[in-house]
């Protein structure tokens, strides 16, 4: 069965030359013009991959991608017409699992598609049962607790967690996690992974400013503390 | 010689939002230590005054009521003296004589009788001043001041004019010297204490008169600091209310303007790259089928598609540039690994020799990667398009700065040409001959802004090992300091 694909743009021109780049590509795509036709979209029949422009008549681009996050862990792509490093910060922390600038290359749209789709576990989790104090990742479950409760990851947060835990206590860099996580090459954006760390030390970490598990290395990378 | 350009001692209006106001002229003093040292000068000179008039006008008081009264005492004196003296006396009856005479503590008393002296038991008549003896031997009374053994006196002559005697007073003035000299010392001391005052008064005089110009002075600082809406609050001196109405009025205006041109520049931005967006993927369409296509049909493709490209590159490099030029443009520093970073950029543009320095596997700089690789790839691509492509790069690292040399084997840039190369849209006389040139323009000034942005410089010169081509330099500081 094909991948669905949800397609938030007001831009009808951009949304309909972006749904035929998909289509050619197998995706089957649902196209929405604003955010609220979105939600109402996604609340009954949510979809593989979100693409959200930033700028939006009504509710913008974040606010959508936050509360579609509040109903799912889809993977998200936020699509900004400015290379400004706050907008693309906040797209992030919004939730959004990558970023795109205007104008893209159809060639990479398809790639960062395929890339979050990426069912596939980093290879040779050498911990497929992980426990570290309160920390309990079933890597194969795709599931992780934290003191016996469940916590909600999404797709990219996990992988970023199960990479860190393929060698618990190496430092791994930008450029790693980039390539391991993301499937960028060494040059990719290092304000991914920072966002991600981020956002993973809220859902995981008992102190997120302190963080136990998660640990910066100042001018090297991340670790994950055992 | 190098045409360097961008360099970073130079004052760049990009890289450094807040202007630099700083008088070039040389009056290092500022507002304040002026006013300051003005008072001090004024209470130093008033003081100055003040002490010599006390002074002057002290001394001429206590010396002069110590003359008259020297001078009364020996009038009389000389009169009883010439009472007394018979004119067979000789110098054996003086001391009996002199004893009769008033006697004051500090004043001695010399006689001379034909040519003999009645000394005292300090003094003989060498120790009298010359100029007086002779005007006594004109028969003339008169007083000189005059300094015997080191102190000062007073010496008063009186000629008996009955007989040939005089009759000198010797006064000793030490102690109005003394206390002169004490009173000099007060005053002094009294100078440099109101010198002192004056100072500190005036110190706390113009913090006050310049409170509100620090006022100014932060509002301005904060507003260079990107806070558009600081105000300055309305004054109760209405000179200064003045100023602090023109500073606002200024300040309003120039939030408006910013405001207003970031607005327009972003929508700018939104209105190019939206169809341009459309655009690419419009074509990424017909690109994927292409086979589908009549001859004709592709050719147009191609010619679509490759100028859609460029003219995407153009748009995109005119935004950063705007982006610098509105000083909008920040450094997302991080840790690279140069040589890593060097063959991620030179990966896919085939192998360019890399020479690096030795024992440099973990070379590390604090960078922008986004910027340093687009800095990178633009020196690439100029190599490519107008030096037949990129012959080796070379990193060197001297310790404060590290280089990254770009080389190329085409016919090198004139040294007349080697500054103007790096302006928006121009173009070598090299590249300007040729046809289908794809560049943008913009990649080199791209580069020195760049550069600029990590406070670094760019420039071209001659390859070192002799053969034609040019070598274009980026030098970066190793070590940035700001944080992660």
């Amino acid at each position: 069965m094909s991948k669905n694909i949800l397609i938030v743009e007001d831009d009808e021109r951009i949304r309909t030359a972006v749904r035929l780049v998909l289509e050619e590509e197998g995706y089957a795509v649902v196209e929405t013009e604003s955010g609220e036709a979105a939600l109402e979209v996604f609340a009954p029949s949510p979809s593989d991959v979100v693409l959200i422009d930033i700028m939006l008549p009504g509710i913008d681009g974040f606010e959508v991608c936050r509360r579609i996050r509040r109903l799912s862990e889809v993977p998200i792509i936020m699509v900004t017409a400015r290379d400004d490093s706050h907008d693309i910060v906040a797209g992030l922390e919004a939730g959004a699992d990558d970023y795109l600038s205007k104008p893209f290359d159809p060639k990479v749209l398809s790639a960062r598609i395929r890339a979050l789709l990426r069912r596939s576990r980093p290879s040779e989790t050498a911990h497929a049962h992980l426990v570290i104090d309160q920390l309990e990742l079933l890597a194969d479950e795709g599931t992780v607790r934290v003191a016996g409760k469940q916590v909600h990851l999404t797709h990219t947060e996990f992988r970023l967690l199960v990479e860190l835990a393929s060698d618990p206590n190496k430092v791994f860099s930008r450029e790693d996690l980039l390539e391991a996580v993301w499937d960028y090459g060494y040059l990719g954006d290092g304000r991914l992974v920072d966002v991600h760390v981020r956002r993973l030390r809220t859902k995981i970490e008992p102190d997120p400013a302190n963080p136990r598990y998660v640990i910066t290395v100042r001018g090297m990378g991340y670790k994950l503390q055992t | 010689m190098a045409g360097e350009v961008g360099s970073g001692d130079e004052p760049s209006e990009l890289s450094v939002p807040v202007p630099d106001h700083e008088d070039p002229r040389p009056a290092p003093l500022g507002l304040r230590a002026r006013i300051s040292l003005s008072f001090a000068v004024g209470g130093l000179l008033v003081s100055v005054v003040l002490a010599g008039a006390t002074l002057v006008l002290t001394r001429r008081q206590l010396i002069d009521s110590r003359e008259s009264a020297a001078a009364a005492v020996a009038v009389s004196n000389a009169t009883r003296l010439s009472n007394q003296l018979t004119h067979d006396a000789t110098i054996e009856d003086l001391p009996a004589i002199a004893d009769s005479l008033t006697k004051i503590e500090g004043i001695q008393r010399l006689i001379r009788l034909g040519d003999s002296w009645l000394p005292t038991p300090e003094l003989d008549s060498e120790d009298l001043p010359r100029l007086l003896l002779d005007q006594l031997a004109q028969r003339e009374a008169g007083q000189q001041r005059s300094s015997l053994s080191g102190q000062t006196h007073l010496v008063v002559g009186i000629p008996l004019t009955a007989f040939d005697a005089d009759y000198f007073a010797v006064v000793d003035l030490a102690d109005v010297e003394d206390t002169l000299g004490n009173l000099q010392i007060v005053l002094f001391g009294a100078s440099i204490f109101a010198t002192l005052i004056a100072a500190v008064f005036g110190a706390w005089v113009s913090q006050r008169t310049l409170r509100p110009l620090r006022r100014v002075r932060s509002a301005a600082e904060a507003i260079a600091g990107g806070r558009l809406d600081t105000r300055l609050e309305p004054q109760s001196d209405p000179d200064l209310d003045r100023l602090a109405d023109s500073f606002n009025e200024m300040a309003r205006a120039l939030e408006e303007r910013i405001l207003r041109d970031a607005r327009f520049a972003s929508d700018v931005s939104h209105e190019l790259r939206s169809p341009l967006t459309t655009l690419k993927a419009s074509v990424g369409v017909l690109e994927a089928r292409r086979e589908e296509l009549s001859d004709r049909s592709q050719t147009a493709l191609t010619l679509l598609s490759d100028d859609l490209e460029r003219f995407t590159r153009l748009v995109v490099d005119l935004l950063e540039i705007s982006g610098y030029d509105a000083g909008a443009a920040a450094l997302d520093l991080s840790e690279v690994q140069v040589l890593q970073f060097l063959s991620a950029t030179t990966r896919g543009i085939g192998p360019i020799p890399l020479h690096m320095p030795p024992h440099s596997e973990n070379l590390m700089i604090r960078a922008d990667k986004r910027r340093l690789a687009r800095l990178i790839s633009n020196l690439l691509d100029n190599a490519d398009r107008y030096g037949g492509g990129a012959t080796s790069i070379v990193v060197e690292n001297d310790g404060p700065n590290l280089r990254i040399a770009v080389e190329d084997g085409g016919p090198g840039i004139p040294e007349a040409e080697r500054a103007a190369i790096f302006e928006r849209f121009s173009r070598g006389s090299a590249g300007g001959r040729r046809g289908g040139d794809s560049g943008t323009g913009l990649g080199l000034s791209l580069v020195i802004e760049d550069a600029r942005l990590h406070k670094g410089r760019v420039w071209v010169e001659e390859r070192p090992d002799g053969l034609s081509g040019a070598r274009f330099v980026v030098e970066l500081p190793a070590d940035t300091e700001d944080e992660l």
